[in-house]
């Protein structure tokens, strides 16, 4: 009988222990964000769309070597004049991409980078599969609207 | 008196199996009497692209084999691979490695508390609770390396960029909140009375059987093993930092609980002492993209749910003969069948959520 008293208020004391948790957390600033209306800033070193400064990038094709996944297409062009070799077509799959940023790393001049982007969903598969990288205007319809300072 | 077995197919779709996993059951009554796991709904073949891939291209895939906890398998893969080609990473790498291989124990962990508290009936408030407090950390490693969830940030021979400014000042921040916010856990879960009625003597996992079956990490360590190559196979620089292994009494689904919970706070001590003696130096390595890959190499390293083994082979060639990975989510899974007969079918979700199982590691 005694124990069972004991039992009662016990569990009695412990769920008013899990409310009064609940209950401080009532109070608290909310963490989330109203994400379509106000969007998170992205870090520095974020991982996005694979996007490329086409005058600097020389065609070493270190790249498309060290991409895992195969989803950088070059075909490097020279230049009769100066010798110089330049991307003549440079196609980007972002169906097959991972995020990984190990082209970014291997880059000797930084031409190719990973972007801000990250809201990356498109209504024809064939924009997906063939973006190309030496048109400036490939990621227009992404441009990301004003942004909340979330992330220190 | 007759009976009937039935056989009930719990998942591949099922909120509490953790993934894609497919129990078939067969039931007397509400008594289990067979518990046979199907796996390979999850299964891409990483151990098989990862011959024709090198090692540097196949550090992104090892982010996609336990998804929970990235940068402990980017640890694994990457020590077994300085292993076979004879590189030791700079102290300030190693040092690096330490801190966001605890950081992610820390947020796998959490994740882990948070879902087998669900599993349990206490609906979204415990796990809307741990996924805020592991925002905290996925928001550093977003700061670190860019990413959320498929990391990719060590690299062989170091790791892929030194912290950024005010990281450090990051991760000061979220020990002193985590450490404020732990006895909200213990108030709203060790102490609770119909959580321990749920969990305590639930799901014993005896030492000998634990053991026979193979099972490593937290589950092995809440059967009364202290086992834990962090403390008896040093790896990196663990050997210079104070802290315990955490083991349970009984091995049921209470104890495995708790040693998540006070690994949480010795995960905390590790960053804390490796944040302190940070030593300087580059811990950007410059060694090739491309190695010829001689000999084989075995590296097994203490992941958040236990022992993650990588066994290379080369074969003279820049691409692995062979890569095994050596998953301790298979072995932890492999003896849910033991340890589930003769229980009632509601607490195989309980044993099922204790043993914080990942499909990603397990189907590879």
């Amino acid at each position: 009988m005694c124990q069972k008293v004991y039992d009662i208020v016990a569990g009695v004391v412990s769920i008013l222990k899990g409310l009064g948790v609940t209950g401080k957390n009532m109070f608290r600033k909310a963490v989330t964000i109203e994400y379509p209306f106000e969007k998170p800033a992205m870090t520095a070193r974020f991982r996005g769309l694979v996007d490329l400064h086409p005058e600097q990038c020389i065609a070493c094709s270190q790249c498309v070597k060290i991409c895992p996944t195969a989803a950088l297409q070059l075909e490097a062009t020279t230049n009769p004049e100066t010798r110089k070799k330049f991307p003549g077509v440079f196609t980007y799959n972002e169906e097959l991409c991972c995020f990984c940023g190990l082209c970014q790393e291997v880059c000797p001049t930084a031409a190719i980078y990973l972007n801000q982007c990250y809201e990356v969903a498109y209504y024809r598969h064939d924009d997906l599969v063939k973006i190309d990288l030496l048109k400036a205007d490939k990621y227009v319809h992404l441009a990301p609207p004003k942004v909340k300072e979330l992330r220190p | 008196m007759d009976f009937q077995e039935l056989t009930i197919n719990m998942g591949p779709q099922h909120p509490s199996t953790h993934g894609v996993l497919f129990l078939q059951l067969k039931l007397d009554g509400e008594v289990i009497v067979d518990c046979q796991p199907h796996i390979g709904y999850l299964h891409r073949s990483i151990e098989k692209i990862a011959e024709s891939r090198s090692l540097v291209q196949f550090m992104p895939f090892t982010d996609r084999l336990d998804y929970i906890a990235s940068m402990n398998n980017n640890l694994g893969f990457c020590l077994a691979a300085e292993k076979l080609l004879g590189i030791t990473a700079s102290p300030r790498a190693q040092y690096l490695r330490v801190i966001v291989a605890e950081l992610n124990r820390v947020a796998s962990h959490l994740l882990a508390i948070g879902t087998f508290a669900q599993d349990l009936g206490a609906y979204a408030t415990p796990l809307f609770y741990a996924l805020r407090d592991r925002e905290k950390i996925i928001q550093i490693f977003d700061k670190i390396c860019g990413q959320r969830l498929t990391y990719n940030y060590l690299r062989i021979g170091g790791v892929a960029g030194d912290l950024p400014a005010g990281a450090d000042q990051l991760i000061k921040d979220f020990m002193a909140y985590q450490r404020r916010i732990l006895p909200e856990y213990h108030d709203l879960l060790t102490g609770n009375v119909i959580f321990c009625a749920r969990s305590k003597n639930i799901g014993v996992l005896p030492k000998e059987t634990a053991i026979n079956y193979g099972v490593t990490g937290p589950n092995l360590r809440a059967s009364g093993v202290a086992w834990d190559l962090r403390k008896d196979e040093p790896y990196l620089v663990y050997d210079k930092f104070d802290f315990n292994v955490v083991t349970g009494a009984n091995g049921d689904s209470w104890d495995r609980y708790d040693v998540r919970m006070r690994e949480i706070e010795e995960s905390l001590k590790i960053i804390e002492q490796a944040l302190g003696g940070l030593p300087e130096g580059d811990p950007v390595a410059k060694v090739n993209k491309v190695f010829r890959l001689n000999g084989e190499a075995y590296m097994r390293t203490e992941n958040p749910r236990g022992e993650l083994g990588f066994y290379i082979v080369g074969d003279g060639g820049p691409l692995p003969y062979r890569l095994k990975v050596r998953s301790p989510s298979f072995a932890n899974l492999s003896v849910l069948s033991a340890m589930i007969k003769g229980m009632n079918i509601s607490d195989a979700v309980c044993v099922l959520g204790s043993l914080d199982i990942v499909m990603g590691e397990i189907d590879r």
